[in-house]
């Protein structure tokens, strides 16, 4: 019962401290839109394509027409006439993902068997530059496809005694680009639902990657006031003074840890509950599942914040230390990116973080559309976490004269 | 008003915050080489005239000088030849005792082999040459109060003003800053000094005077002062009962001057000490009070304070 | 001198500090490294994409007719290839539901199903083959590589297919009889040349189909996580150097408090001094922090931050900026306590809205671009990337004009405020 009493004592000065709102709650929500907004298009163009700039010296031929024809087709990128004067301050400034210009006579010489190099401005290191650089590229194999093809069926009719000339050439081009403009593949892409019967595609929401992000990160920094609680009361002398009376060690442990896991839950509800009514992330489509995560994230960033309290000899350290852990569990632990995008050993050990495990049990409910048993493992893994911080925050404050 | 020979002049000081009058109209003049004591209880507006004269605060009446320099209209002048000791240890923690002193000693205009000289005298003066290298956060209250008291010697100021620098430390400690005051006295240091210890005004002074309220009520020597209650003795009463019956009933008593109550016990100024007794416990039989224990005091500063105000010293 | 004398002081206090030391500089090269490691794998050398490992699923139910090659082995055959990156791990199923089990339990990321007519409809110009791809929803980028290389794949059945049936058709139309021999050869001569193809834009000095990279000045990095880290390194120098002027200015709150403050204002060195002593203190921190940072991840990273006027230039406005705005944004404060989360909030707002946190991201809506202009968190980003890009001197001026008159206006606003308040 004192533990109880020990940690309300706990929750009321923490939730007298106006800053405590800043922490916990008003700063993830901005922080959540914000990435929101980053990942997503809030203001959704009309045409999404990658806009690609079209200079074209070879006006009129066989082989730059079609694969304008062929580019036209595409899902991925749409065409803009440009300049060669304008093409590298548009590119640089990204309102052109890539430009492509067409040589003079293009058409012509490669018909002709000659070797003719294509011009493409783009930028690499840039996710539209990369993907318009990969559209462009298949597209100017196949019209290179028709080329060649003209090509043999010439060398055919030509060693079967007929005549051939730029007519014939261009005739066969003409036919083999129709031949390609026909799809030869389609892809039914379908994302794993689970168990959800939410036939829309819950991945396009890009507040299900921030929300539940935000939700792991904050719950690091937010634990920076039950932290300096323990600070402060080693350093104004409550805490030798609790030690006099007859409550001991374990139950003062536990009452400080009750308080923290109670703020950290009612907090991350909170920022549910927000993700929930506000950026549309459907956590209670699975209440029991979204409980358990919630439970197990706020027992851990509890954990954690009793072995920063009894670590740290100061505030600032205490600031130092949940800033740092923020840090590093949002990055390695997919809270800032997904960890899709990262190079292997950072996600190999991204994958052994409490937060990867966070993130990975609310995203299996908000986009793999599972159940309770997809968080059971998740949870799983921060208890064992919960557990490993506690101990060592156990034998610290054990250790404490 | 610039009068060479006094060390410190106080002419109709003022300060007003608001409607709240702290200090209404001081005047006082302190010799070279004097300890001069004010003296009074928490609120009586002492600090308020110490930070008027260090230059904290801006007096809304009168003036005041130090060795002459008018703190109004030569603030820089008047503060050279000052030395503050706050009340609170005002020290950079995370400095050591060498380097504060060093900081401060060049806030005053010391440089270089002076400055040193004189970092390491403070340093020996206090007793903390081997420490000197330690950083204050990790001084006992004690030392922090030494090193507190030397960062204001640093530049020989001809005075120094020390707030109530007994208040809140160990006995031990309290022993060794009034004879330090003493021995900067010896040197011909002039001492401004605040606080609401009696004992201490009455040990370490050559003039105290007497604040209450903002204004000063009393000024002389000890000897001059303790004459304003005459013969006067004081006595320590405690009762059986509740003290107001007492006091009602002992007020206007023939030979008893003031009876006022203080913590349960209830101090009284009487004439003759003799002839008041019987009568003090003949009231109290009639009105049912028994006395349980009788102090008769040597007439002292509280005496004074409670003769003068009707209160006592320590509220 | 006693400006230099409390400015030392208060040097000296800060960089004793482990906190100050630790957000100043370990805290900003920290999360450059962490963004380092994470992408520092990828679009290195040859187009090297050292992604997580996908494990793919494929269930085939190809069964062609009559004598049409298998071509949904061939394309097992080509996903398990050694030429296929690394991080790509294909394995066959034998069922779909297993193989769609395999993905809900995270075992696979894509499972790739191929439908019994998948050779005969990529052999036949009717209606075009289709492949379902069951996809874990939380990825993208995995999948979207995977979709490329089948169509890759295809594509080179396709022009085969297309290469034969145009020239056949061709010929005929042309009135010469060729036997199926000749036709073999002519797409077999196809296949050769499609091969070759790949091998000149994959692999050689000189593609036919040649990428270019804009640059400006001629300075800019051919290395794509240079480009990355710059941005996001100049985003941490931006923020943390915000942080630590804010943080510094702190010092008059603490020195107010400790009660020290009312004692420099006892002696002889007047209050304007004994505060302008205080700013000098935190213009120094910010500067050096910032020379600092740059000169570590120049070092650490192989940052090329540009022209060095275009650097000395944006370092000072930066620092004016940082320092203007810390003292303002103290002269509102009562209290030590108030001041430390204010400074984190307000810091990291201002930091959000200046794009520091997303300055690798490429394609931010145009909005959010306008919004970074009210702050001069987002001028300061806009003068770095220039830098990066190699900009002269004369085309960060605006910036560097626009921030340090951002940081004098702070300043004199924030400097009267004190004033005031501690006259």
């Amino acid at each position: 019962m004192r533990s109880i009493e020990l940690a309300l004592k706990d929750i009321k000065q923490i939730l007298r401290d106006k800053k405590s709102l800043l922490f916990l709650v008003l700063m993830p929500l901005v922080f959540t839109l914000f990435m929101g907004f980053a990942y997503g298009q809030m203001s959704q163009p009309e045409d999404p394509r990658l806009v690609v700039g079209w200079i074209n010296l070879d006006e009129g031929g066989t082989l730059s027409t079609a694969l304008r024809a062929d580019l036209e087709r595409s899902e991925v990128l749409r065409l803009e006439e440009t300049t060669a004067e304008q093409a590298g301050q548009l590119v640089q400034n990204g309102k052109l993902a890539a430009v492509l210009t067409i040589p003079a006579g293009f058409s012509e010489k490669n018909l002709d068997g000659e070797v003719i190099y294509l011009d493409l401005l783009a930028d690499r290191a840039t996710s539209s530059g990369s993907m318009a650089e990969q559209a462009i590229r298949a597209a100017v194999v196949r019209a290179l496809s028709a080329s060649e093809t003209a090509r043999l069926a010439a060398d055919l009719i030509h060693s079967g005694g007929a005549a051939v000339d730029t007519a014939t050439l261009q005739q066969a081009a003409e036919a083999a680009s129709r031949a390609w403009a026909a799809p030869a593949l389609g892809f039914t892409i379908e994302k794993a639902q689970g168990d959800s019967q939410n036939t829309a595609p819950a991945g396009d929401n890009p507040f299900n990657q921030a929300s539940p992000g935000m939700i792991v990160q904050f719950a690091v920094f937010g634990l920076i006031n039950s932290a300096m609680l323990l600070v402060l009361e080693r350093q104004n002398g409550c805490l030798p003074r609790l030690l006099t009376t007859s409550m001991s060690r374990a139950e003062v442990i536990a009452g400080h840890l009750l308080a923290m896991f109670a703020v950290s839950f009612l907090q991350g509800l909170i920022l549910v509950l927000a993700g929930q009514f506000v950026f549309e992330a459907d956590y209670l489509r699975q209440p029991l599942a979204t409980l358990i995560v919630l439970s197990a994230l706020a027992l851990w960033a509890a954990s954690l914040g009793m072995l920063i309290g009894t670590l740290a000899k100061g505030e600032d350290q205490v600031i130092l230390y949940a800033m740092a852990g923020m840090f590093l569990f949002s990055a390695l632990g997919g809270a800032w990116f997904p960890l899709e995008g990262v190079g292997r050993t950072f996600a190999a050990i991204g994958r052994w973080m409490p937060s990867a495990h966070a993130m990975t049990g609310f995203q299996n409910i908000l986009i793999r559309g599972q159940g309770t048993n997809s968080v059971l493992l998740p949870a799983a893994v921060l208890l064992a976490w919960a557990a490993g911080c506690f101990g060592l925050a156990v034998w610290r404050f054990q250790k404490e004269d | 008003m610039k009068t060479e020979t006094n060390a410190i002049e106080v002419n109709g000081l003022r300060k007003n915050f608001g409607k709240l009058e702290a200090v209404r109209g001081v005047s006082f003049t302190v010799q070279p080489g004097e300890i001069f004591s004010l003296l009074g209880p928490n609120g009586a507006g002492k600090s308020t005239t110490i930070s008027m004269l260090a230059g904290l605060l801006e007096p809304t009446a009168g003036d005041a000088a130090i060795s002459g320099y008018s703190v109004k209209d030569e603030p820089t002048a008047a503060k050279t030849a000052l030395g503050v000791v706050p009340q609170e240890i005002a020290l950079y923690p995370d400095l050591s005792a060498y380097e504060n002193l060093m900081f401060w000693g060049k806030m005053y205009g010391l440089r270089g082999v002076e400055l040193r000289r004189r970092a390491a005298e403070i340093l020996e003066m206090t007793g903390l040459a081997d420490r000197q290298k330690d950083r204050i956060g990790t001084f006992s209250g004690g030392m922090k109060r030494r090193v507190n008291i030397g960062a204001a010697l640093l530049h020989h100021p001809r005075v120094v003003i020390m707030d109530e620098p007994t208040v809140g430390i160990d006995p031990q400690s309290r022993r060794h800053i009034l004879d330090s005051v003493k021995a900067l006295n010896q040197q011909g240091m002039t001492v401004l000094y605040t606080t609401h210890y009696m004992e201490e005004a009455e040990e370490l002074s050559d003039h105290i005077a007497i604040m209450d309220h903002g204004q000063i009520i009393a000024i002389g020597t000890y000897a001059e002062l303790i004459q304003l209650i005459g013969e006067q003795t004081r006595m320590d009463l405690t009762v059986n009962t509740d003290p107001d019956i007492a006091v009602r009933a002992w007020e206007n008593l023939p030979g008893v001057s003031k009876v006022s109550r203080e913590n349960g016990a209830i101090q009284t100024l009487v004439q003759d000490s003799n002839a008041a007794l019987p009568r003090l416990f003949e009231a109290a039989s009639q009105a049912n009070v028994r006395i349980t224990g009788v102090n008769i005091r040597e007439p002292n500063l509280e005496a004074v304070f409670l003769h003068l105000t009707g209160r006592a010293l320590r509220d | 001198m006693k400006i230099l004398d409390i400015a030392l002081k208060d040097l000296t206090q800060s960089f004793r500090s482990l906190f100050a030391v630790g957000m100043m500089f370990a805290a900003p090269l920290l999360i450059t490294g962490l963004i380092y490691f994470a992408f520092g794998g990828l679009a290195g050398g040859e187009g090297g994409n050292d992604l997580p490992d996908l494990n793919i699923v494929i269930v085939n139910h190809d069964r062609p007719t009559g004598d049409n090659p298998r071509l949904g082995e061939l394309l097992v055959g080509y996903l398990q290839e050694e030429s296929m990156p690394d991080w790509l791990v294909a394995r066959e199923m034998q069922d779909e539901t297993t193989a769609r089990a395999a993905v809900d339990q995270r075992e696979a990321g894509v499972a790739l199903i191929v439908p019994a007519d998948f050779s005969d409809a990529l052999l036949s110009a009717d209606h075009p083959a289709s492949l379902t791809l069951v996809q874990d929803p939380t990825l993208s980028i995995g999948p979207a590589v995977l979709a490329d290389l089948v169509r890759l794949f295809v594509d080179g059945i396709s022009g085969a297919r297309i290469a034969s049936e145009v020239i056949s058709e061709q010929v005929q139309q042309a009135g010469v009889a060729v036997n199926s021999a000749d036709l073999q050869d002519a797409t077999a001569a196809y296949a050769a040349w499609y091969a070759e193809l790949q091998r000149n834009l994959h692999h050689s000095g000189q593609p036919i189909l040649a990428v270019r990279r804009p640059a400006a000045g001629g300075q800019a990095s051919e290395d794509p996580i240079k480009t990355i880290l710059g941005a996001t390194m100049a985003g941490m120098v931006i923020f943390f150097n915000f942080f630590t002027g804010a943080s510094a200015a702190q010092s008059i709150l603490r020195e107010q408090e400790e009660g020290t403050l009312a004692r420099l204002f006892t002696t002889p060195a007047p209050r304007a001094l004994i505060l302008l002593g205080k700013f000098s203190a935190v213009f120094v921190m910010v500067l050096v922090q910032a020379v600092v940072l740059l000169a570590a991840s120049a070092l650490i990273f192989g940052i090329n931050w540009g022209r060095p006027a275009t650097v000395a230039l944006l370092v000072s406005s930066l620092s004016l900026a940082s320092t203007g705005f810390g003292i303002l944004l103290l002269s509102g404060m009562q209290s030590l306590r108030q001041s430390g989360p204010v400074i984190g909030g307000v810091i990291s707002g201002m930091g959000m809205m200046g794009g520091l946190f997303t300055a690798g991201m490429a394609n931010l809506p145009k909005a959010f671009n306008t919004v970074t202009l009210f702050v001069p968190q987002g001028w300061a980003m806009r003068g770095w990337k220039l830098a990066l890009a190699g900009a002269a001197p004369a085309e960060v001026l605006l910036t560097v004009l626009v921030l340090a008159g951002m940081g004098l206006a702070f300043f004199a606003i924030g400097a009267a405020l004190f004033r005031r308040r501690l006259a």
